[in-house]
């Protein structure tokens, strides 16, 4: 494994896309994005999840823009009145989201203080998200607004004093999402004396964080909640003394969060391919409390895949992708047979994927702030039988010939837990079996 | 400070990139925040052309000093022409945060390009400001970029040409626009010299003044480079909107004249076309008089599609126009008075939910407008059509709307529209029931755009459960 830093300009889908994707997914959270007639501008044209097709626009009533007026900079508090009118229109919201950015802070807006009002007003919870604040290292990713709105998130959890660690965990925090587990065995499990896991991320796909729960249920891991729950109320107490477990590779921001409220932040595998899937339980479970030993089940799970892995043997594929999640996706596939030739990362934290990029294969190499015309370059030059592509290159890379899968088709299928490993395997068999098909007409 | 559901335009730096990507051999720098790009996903996924979009982000700062990371913009800039040796012009695009930061353009000169051994032309939008819009950026834009290649003296084709000043990309069925109007003078005997700024090259745009006359297609983005070759070049402009077949012949009538054709070798163009292709007029005659009577239209977009639809409209198909409206305010006085003379009620807004009232207040039958006015006919349940810019339709066969075959295909579609309206049986019962005054309280508080669609909602549930008022919890129930 070699990483190369190509200090290009990566061609990477502005994170502000996400806005209606997540209003969608925090059903009952009203987000608000605040800044110049281009932050509106990009999160109506771009559709929720950016694929080569045509932009849907549909207009959603929990997300509303506050268009500042660049001449007359905003008065303390008249951002806040906006926002608490809109509200005061929408039935059942537990939750807003700010989303001021470089703009709004140049125009003079103190979103902080803005979204302090907002909740003392409401009564609610809000939380300003920055999707322009600087990560440290150059570069952006298409997923930076999740990252920050689930930064903002753990911020907004309830506090963990140590006096709740003698206590057991308040019965009504817990629910949502896992709520259909919770229950279950629990007095017996809470007996083991576990620490408290909050697990942290799959927002695109709620689903596949029901298979991770549901095997750290079954490894006698005490989950008291996710973030993002179900609604966007449910927020689990995080603290001192409660265990994070990160499910993606973009969420650095939000591991940050949580480590500042003295959260212990697990440090191991993303739960995405079947190692990652087994070593991420160990681990949870390690730190958490009980131990656990998923070898055989991750045994099992490899030879369920065989079948799969077999298809995809030997098949070389690009990632040109622009979420974040390129690397434990490769490292999956090299594991599962395929060649990864080039993994591209517009920005990569090092520290944090520090066990990512340990586990990844010695044949991949990784490619930080590629150019995307370089990348186009190398792409034509190695003709890999799938490229993972950001959208900007997608449409050129088809017609140069290549076949093209966007980063965002498999985040959405759900890429955790043992099942998710075979639907990202499912979903490349299906690209290649619908090219070869297509190939086979005589035009 | 204003609270919008939505907006109409993007920001100066997207009509900046639109006006650019719509020409050969330009290339644009954008200077921007990391996070801000997005034109490259569009332009992909709106042309699929499988061109890359020609576009480079410039990251505002991010550059660390001294190495040779993007970011230095007037290094970036000398670097566009390194990669893309064919330019022939850079145009910079900033975009409003980096506006808003104060940073001076830097004072640089382009190295020369290895193909032409000369150095493109730099085009730096030095009247970018956070307040001037998407459609008046690319206006300018285009203006600037015509300044700097157009050469003055003046040599005419000998044959009589016109250029074509059309929308620039992501309009809806831009190309075809341009084709439909290259028939059609094609068929008065005018040739087309440049069309601008769709596939054009700088080369196009040095040529500009060889042609008798200016064809304005799309007045929002020609303007200004029209006028300047209007008062430096002495170069006549045709501005009637080629809508409608009365728009269509007219501008084809004064391009024959600026062009020294015989007005009776016109006429006769005119009418071949309006025997074979022009269907509006003969669908306008076919129908009974009763199909017209009293249908209201509300029509919002643009100007030259607004305008041009709604004159179409009220006078050769006998619609009512009962609304309409322009999003783009530095037009107002050009817009109202041509509005006026087709509608009473002329109007500029560019908040949705305000244009969504509009709309709703006017009671119409049709409604002909933008992407983001699908959900208020929606919501009245009434017949829409996407004509008006911007629209999410990007299809790979554009259908004309101006010129005769345009008049066919508008024709078409309000054939469709105002056909399956008339059929709809009258019934709508529970359109009268009577409303509780806290369940008003509740339905006032949802924005104008979804009112509609709520209130039906309300009504039909209402009827499910054989009430005869609609209450509050009913509303509610209704909502879930």
């Amino acid at each position: 494994m070699t990483i190369l830093n190509e200090s290009g300009a990566s061609d990477v889908l502005s994170p502000l896309h996400a806005v209606n994707g997540l209003a969608e997914r925090l059903a009952s959270a009203l987000v608000v994005v605040v800044g110049t007639r281009a932050e509106a501008h990009i999160a109506q044209s771009l559709p929720t999840a950016p694929s080569p097709t045509l932009p849907r626009t549909s207009l959603n009533p929990r997300v509303a823009f506050v268009v500042l007026d660049p001449e007359e900079p905003p008065q303390q508090g008249r951002v806040a009145s906006r926002v608490i009118e809109t509200a005061a229109g929408l039935r059942g919201t537990e939750l807003v989201l700010l989303v001021a950015g470089r703009s709004a802070e140049l125009l003079g807006l103190d979103a902080e203080f803005e979204a302090r009002l907002v909740a003392r007003r409401l009564d609610l919870p809000c939380a300003a998200v920055n999707p322009d604040a600087s990560y440290g290292s150059p570069g952006a990713l298409s997923t930076d607004l999740e990252d920050r709105v689930l930064a903002s998130l753990v911020a907004a959890c309830p506090e963990r004093k140590t006096s709740d660690l003698l206590e057991n965990a308040s019965p009504t925090k817990r629910g949502g999402l896992l709520s259909g587990f919770i229950g279950r065995g629990r007095d017996e499990v809470r007996a083991g004396r576990s620490r408290p896991v909050v697990l942290l991320g799959a927002s695109t796909s709620p689903e596949s964080a029901r298979e991770i729960y549901a095997h750290l249920d079954r490894a006698r891991v005490d989950v008291v909640g996710s973030v993002p729950g179900e609604r966007a109320g449910d927020l689990p107490a995080l603290g001192e003394g409660t265990v994070v477990a990160v499910m993606d590779p973009n969420l650095t921001a939000a591991a940050r969060a949580a480590e500042e409220r003295g959260a212990r932040v697990v440090r191991t595998l993303m739960p995405i391919g079947v190692d990652g899937t087994a070593r991420f339980i160990q681990d949870v479970a390690a730190e958490a409390g009980p131990r656990a030993n998923e070898q055989s089940r991750a045994r099992a799970a490899w030879k369920g895949l065989e079948p799969l892995r077999n298809r995809i043997r030997g098949k070389r594929i690009f990632f040109a992708g622009d979420t974040g999640f390129e690397v434990p996706l490769a490292r999956f596939l090299a594991d599962a047979g395929a060649v990864v030739l080039e993994v591209g990362a517009p920005r990569l934290d090092k520290r944090f994927l520090a066990t990512e990029i340990q586990a990844l294969g010695p044949d991949v190499d990784v490619v930080e702030s590629p150019d995307w015309r370089g990348q186009i370059g190398r792409i034509d030059a190695a003709r890999p039988d799938v490229v993972v592509a950001s959208p900007g290159i997608h449409v050129p890379l088809v017609a140069r010939g290549h076949l093209c899968r966007s980063p965002r088709d498999f985040l959405e299928s759900g890429v955790h837990g043992y099942e998710g490993a075979r639907r990202i395997l499912e979903l490349l068999v299906r690209t290649f079996e619908r090219a070869e098909a297509l190939d086979s007409v005589n035009l | 400070m204003r609270l919008l559901r939505g907006v109409y335009e993007g920001p100066g730096s997207h009509g900046i990139l639109r006006v650019a990507a719509s020409m050969r051999g330009v290339h644009a720098v954008l200077r921007a925040l990391p996070s801000e790009g997005y034109f490259p996903a569009l332009y992909g996924a709106s042309e699929r052309s499988g061109e890359a979009a020609p576009v480079t982000l410039s990251p505002l700062g991010e550059s660390q000093g001294g190495s040779w990371e993007p970011g230095d913009l007037a290094r970036d800039l000398s670097n566009v022409v390194r990669r893309h040796p064919e330019t022939e012009a850079v145009i910079l695009a900033r975009s409003e945060v980096a506006l808003l930061s104060g940073e001076p353009i830097p004072e640089t000169s382009l190295p020369e390009s290895e193909e032409t051994g000369q150095p493109p032309k730099l085009v730096t939008c030095e009247w970018e400001a956070p307040d001037v819009g998407e459609t008046e950026a690319a206006n300018l834009a285009l203006e600037n970029l015509v300044k700097a290649h157009a050469q003055s003296r003046r040599e005419r084709s000998p044959a009589p040409t016109v250029n074509l000043f059309g929308p620039p990309v992501f309009a809806p069925a831009a190309a075809a626009e341009y084709a439909e109007a290259e028939r059609l003078l094609a068929l008065i005997g005018v040739g087309v010299n440049a069309r601008v700024p769709l596939g054009a090259s700088a080369g196009d745009l040095g040529r500009l003044t060889r042609a008798w006359a200016n064809v304005l297609l799309y007045r929002e983005v020609g303007e200004s480079a029209t006028l300047y070759l209007q008062d430096e070049c002495g170069m006549q402009r045709v501005t009637t909107p080629m809508l409608g077949a009365a728009g269509t012949g007219a501008a084809l009538r004064t391009v024959g004249e600026l062009c020294h054709l015989s007005p009776k070798k016109v006429q006769q163009a005119v009418w071949a076309e309006l025997a074979r292709t022009a269907k509006l007029p003969w669908y306008a005659r076919l129908h009974k008089p009763e199909t017209f009577r009293d249908r209201r239209v509300a029509i919002f977009g643009d100007v030259t599609y607004p305008l041009g639809l709604g004159y179409a409209l009220a006078r050769e198909v006998g619609l009512e126009v009962v609304a309409c409206g322009t999003y783009l305010g530095h037009l107002e006085r050009d817009f109202l008075f041509h509005a006026h003379t087709f509608t009473d009620e002329a109007f500029v807004e560019d908040d949705p939910e305000e244009v969504a009232a509009r709309i709703e207040a006017s009671e119409p039958d049709l409604v002909v407008g933008t992407h983001l006015e699908e959900g208020v006919a929606d919501s009245l349940d009434i017949p829409f059509l996407p004509f008006c810019a911007p629209t999410t339709y990007s299809p790979f066969v554009g259908r004309p709307l101006m010129g005769y075959t345009g008049s066919s295909v508008l024709a078409d579609a309000l054939d469709g529209a105002l056909g399956l309206t008339e059929e709809e049986p009258e019934v709508l019962e529970p359109a009268g029931m009577p409303w509780a005054d806290d369940a008003l309280d509740e339905l006032a508080g949802i924005p104008p755009f979804l009112r509609g669609r709520a209130r039906r909602l309300a009504e039909e549930r209402a009827h499910e459960l054989g009430s005869e008022e609609i209450s509050r919890e009913i509303f509610l129930q209704s909502r879930l």
